[in-house]
């Protein structure tokens, strides 16, 4: 080997070297960079695990609360179930109920039908004739008598008032209006009326009708009202037929019996032996007494007719009671009791003079009736306000409590003076009633058992 | 000069003792029994008074008032009847009757009190 060689050799080997130095150079300088950006890189992934372990703590505690949130709601869920199940039940139950219920109301209403129909049978087959209305007065209904009797069907009758269906009149033929119509009066009084009028039918045709009308309440609350009437012609024609034979057999009594009288009120006055006058006095009072009777007979018989109506004209009332007094007089002295007469100076009437001496001498009769020896009968007359007052009393035997109510019935005798030893009929107290009632006059009385009676006569002056 | 009054009255009792009582009392009676004998006694003379019955045979008290109305017969009329109906005494009160009186309702002698002052 030449020197030039080993020199050319080293000098390759040296640049080599250098060559292969600089590349190592550069190796490291990229191995440092490197290294640095491992080292960058670690220092991240440090950051990062931090920054992940952070995420992964939350994750943890969210974890932990969703576990929560969860058993809460498995909790909650267990319990919605528990109420789903009941809900079930129950609906099934309501299933139940509602079953029960509507077959309770197909039985109800088929009872509630049948007592319907029941009583609407029970209206409709009422005998006597029937309308009800309502509060205004327009017809709710008429049973088929009603039909029957007037003539007009339920369906032309119905929502009308009655007074656009029936004609009312009176006794003289007057037309009643509305407002004075029976039912009117019972639903504005709120109590129940009756009376006797006429109605009209649809062919024009009046018969008398015996009327009863009623007001409806539901829990007193008022709805309306019920007429019940019917056709009373036949107890007319026979209370008409009645009445004429009262009247032709009392005038065929009364005309040997006026003789009678006559001739004994004559014999009277003769001077006979005191024995035989006795008995002609007897005999005469007798007469007079059963001219008595036969008077009120007729009396009553007029009233019942209502053929009687009063003749107003001025009456002085202490001529009436003087009059009155004397009728009995004998009566009185015979039973020793003694009469005190109190009267108003000057009281002037205005009144029926025939039908208050009637009431009078009845009052004074029966006074004098029932009041044993040696009692007092005391008559008094006074002003009370407009109305005129007599009272007549006695320390009689008086009415027991429990009969009271019945005074004013016809041929009621109190169980206390009923004795056949004390004559009586039982009617005078009955006209007496409805004669008071002919002069606007009402009759009241108090009484207490064996102290006496006070009946009292209020009318208007 | 004594008063005259006419009864009519078919009860011959009862005539003759209102005729006795009036009598006593210085009037002047005649009796007729039935309707028709009262018209024609009026015919004869006029009285003062009549007492008239109302139920009367041949022809009745409202008959006889009536024939005296067309007869122009004038005279004051007093009803003695036993009839004490409403219709009968107020056909009576338009026939310008002065008194209407129930005989069963009165003793003889309470007759001539109710007629006398018809006969001043």
């Amino acid at each position: 080997m030449s020197k030039k060689t080993i020199i050319s050799a080293s000098n390759g080997i040296a640049l080599r070297l250098k060559i292969l130095a600089r590349e190592k150079e550069a190796v490291r300088r990229k191995l440092v960079v490197t290294a640095e950006k491992l080292r960058l890189k670690a220092k991240q992934l440090a950051v990062t695990a931090r920054e992940k372990e952070d995420v992964r703590n939350k994750l943890v505690i969210t974890a932990e609360k969703l576990r929560l949130k969860a058993k809460q709601l498995a909790v909650t869920a267990m319990e919605k179930e528990d109420v789903r199940r009941k809900l079930v039940i129950t609906a099934d139950e309501l299933k139940m109920s509602r079953k029960t219920l509507e077959k309770k109301v197909l039985e109800r209403t088929k009872d509630l039908e049948q007592i319907k129909a029941k009583d609407e049978a029970i209206l409709a087959s009422i005998g006597d004739s029937l309308v009800a209305t309502d509060k205004n007065g327009r017809i709710l209904l008429v049973n088929k008598a009603f039909e029957r009797l007037l003539g007009w069907k339920e369906r032309e009758a119905q929502g009308k008032y009655l007074s656009e269906v029936i004609r009312m009149v009176d006794g003289s033929g007057t037309t009643i209006s509305e407002s004075e119509r029976l039912i009117t009066k019972a639903v504005k009084n709120r109590r129940s009326t009756t009376a006797s009028m006429y109605y009209k039918r649809k062919d024009g045709t009046f018969f008398p009708v015996a009327i009863t009308v009623a007001p409806i309440f539901i829990d007193n609350k008022l709805i309306g009202a019920v007429e019940v009437f019917r056709d009373i012609t036949k107890e007319r024609e026979i209370d008409k037929a009645r009445s004429e034979f009262m009247s032709i057999a009392s005038h065929q009594l009364r005309t040997p019996l006026t003789a009678i009288r006559w001739a004994l009120s004559s014999l009277k006055r003769e001077n006979f032996p005191e024995e035989q006058r006795k008995l002609v006095s007897i005999a005469h009072e007798t007469s007079t007494n059963m001219a008595v009777t036969i008077r009120r007979m007729l009396m009553i018989s007029h009233l019942e007719e209502g053929g009687r109506e009063p003749d107003i004209a001025p009456v002085d009332l202490q001529t009436v009671l003087d009059r009155v007094s004397r009728f009995h007089d004998a009566h009185r002295q015979r039973n020793g009791l003694e009469l005190v007469i109190h009267c108003l100076q000057d009281l002037q009437v205005r009144t029926d003079e025939q039908l208050l001496i009637e009431i009078l001498d009845n009052l004074l009769s029966n006074a004098y009736k029932y009041t044993p020896r040696g009692g007092k009968v005391s008559v008094r007359a006074t002003r009370e306000n407009r109305k005129i007052r007599i009272d007549v009393a006695d320390t009689g035997y008086g009415i027991p409590q429990e009969e009271q109510k019945r005074i004013p019935e016809k041929f009621f005798r109190a169980s206390n003076v009923a004795s056949p030893a004390e004559a009586g009929t039982g009617i005078g107290l009955y006209m007496v009633y409805n004669i008071a009632r002919l002069i606007g006059g009402t009759i009241s009385f108090v009484s207490k058992e064996n102290k006496g009676t006070t009946f009292t006569l209020l009318f208007p002056a | 000069m004594s008063k005259h009054v006419l009864i009519a009255e078919d009860d011959t009792l009862l005539a003759e003792m209102m005729g006795k009582i009036l009598s006593k009392n210085n009037v002047r009676v005649t009796i007729a029994y039935d309707g028709q004998e009262a018209v024609e006694e009026m015919e004869k003379k006029v009285p003062d008074l009549l007492l008239l019955d109302i139920l009367l045979p041949v022809l009745d008290g409202f008959g006889v008032m009536k024939t005296m109305k067309e007869k122009n017969l004038a005279c004051d009329v007093i009803v003695l009847s036993n009839l004490s109906d409403k219709v009968t005494q107020t056909k009576c009160r338009e026939m310008q009757v002065k008194n209407y009186f129930v005989k069963n309702d009165m003793d003889d002698d309470a007759l001539w009190p109710a007629i006398e002052k018809y006969l001043r």
